[in-house]
């Protein structure tokens, strides 16, 4: 008897491509970050605090300038120079860990700029493992300090 | 001639379909899902990595564009345009539906700071608590 080989069809499985689809898709669903997702935290005093209960006298006073510039208690400052408040802040706080810190950014200010000397009290807070005590005054607390400085 | 012998059919699904058909159900479900309540573009300012903490889910959202257009969203809706007056108003009644509502601030890093502080005044009168400025990862970490 003769035997005659039976011609197989050559064929590409594609019984498995769904799956691999869906795995693929559900890698990269779960792999994608979307860009604004991350933001600094900052906890709001309650509404009825007592207003007068940061001193600026007796607090880091940081001042932030439209023209881009910023002031530390009396030393004036390029936004530039960012990272500057992080040493300066350092060593007061490390003498008095509750030494409150006043961000009064002026209302003509680049938010961009408030947001930058925020991070720095920011990172601080991280590095040392502690909440400090950062205010940012409302209007009227902030015409209030500066009729204080005066 | 020779009637040729009817060949027997084999059962069988196609399957070659089910990869495009698996395709077409994910786009779908990737253009129907709304991942973020806002969509305005904006150039957030930026800060360090270590700062930086994930955005609780269905936390409301004010935004603040370089314009001086103010936006809101309860975190659940879409967000509309609104007057920096009446931030307060809604602020307060996210806050009525769910005391720790967490609020983010998403402004433009060359949006007027009285804008933003505008909007701070507000919230903290309504009772919010949980505030998160929203940024972008520093380029120089």
């Amino acid at each position: 008897m003769k035997i005659q080989p039976k011609k197989e069809e050559p064929e590409i499985p594609t019984a498995s491509m769904a799956d691999i689809a869906f795995l693929l898709i559900v890698f990269f669903m779960l792999t994608t970050v979307f860009s604004a997702n991350k933001g600094m935290e900052h906890i709001l005093p309650p509404p009825d605090e007592n207003p007068d209960q940061t001193e600026p006298d007796d607090a880091i006073y940081i001042r932030i300038f439209p023209s881009g510039q910023f002031t530390m208690d009396a030393t004036s400052y390029l936004i530039e120079d960012v990272e500057k408040v992080y040493d300066y802040v350092n060593a007061k706080v490390q003498v008095n860990a509750k030494k409150p810190i006043i961000v009064d950014a002026n209302p003509e200010a680049r938010y961009g700029d408030m947001v930058a000397v925020l991070d720095q009290l920011k990172i601080l807070s991280v590095d040392m493992k502690r909440e400090l005590a950062i205010t940012i005054p409302t209007p009227e607390e902030r015409a209030m300090y500066q009729r204080m400085q005066q | 001639m020779k009637v040729k012998k009817t060949k027997s059919l084999e059962a069988n699904i196609p399957t070659a379909s089910m990869a495009d058909i698996a395709f077409l159900l994910i786009v779908f479900f990737m253009i129907s899902t709304v991942f973020q309540v806002d969509k305005t573009s904006v150039a957030l300012p930026e800060s360090h990595g270590k700062t930086r903490f994930e955005v609780v889910k269905e936390s409301a959202f004010v935004i603040v564009t370089k314009e001086g257009t103010i936006k809101a969203s309860d975190g659940l809706e879409d967000s509309r345009l609104v007057n920096v007056e009446d931030i307060g108003i809604l602020a307060a009644s996210w806050m009525q539906k769910r005391p720790s509502q967490p609020v983010v601030i998403k402004a433009d890093a060359d949006a007027r700071y009285g804008l933003v502080d505008d909007v701070l005044k507000h919230l903290r009168d309504a009772g919010v608590v949980n505030l998160k400025f929203l940024t972008e990862q520093s380029k120089a970490d």
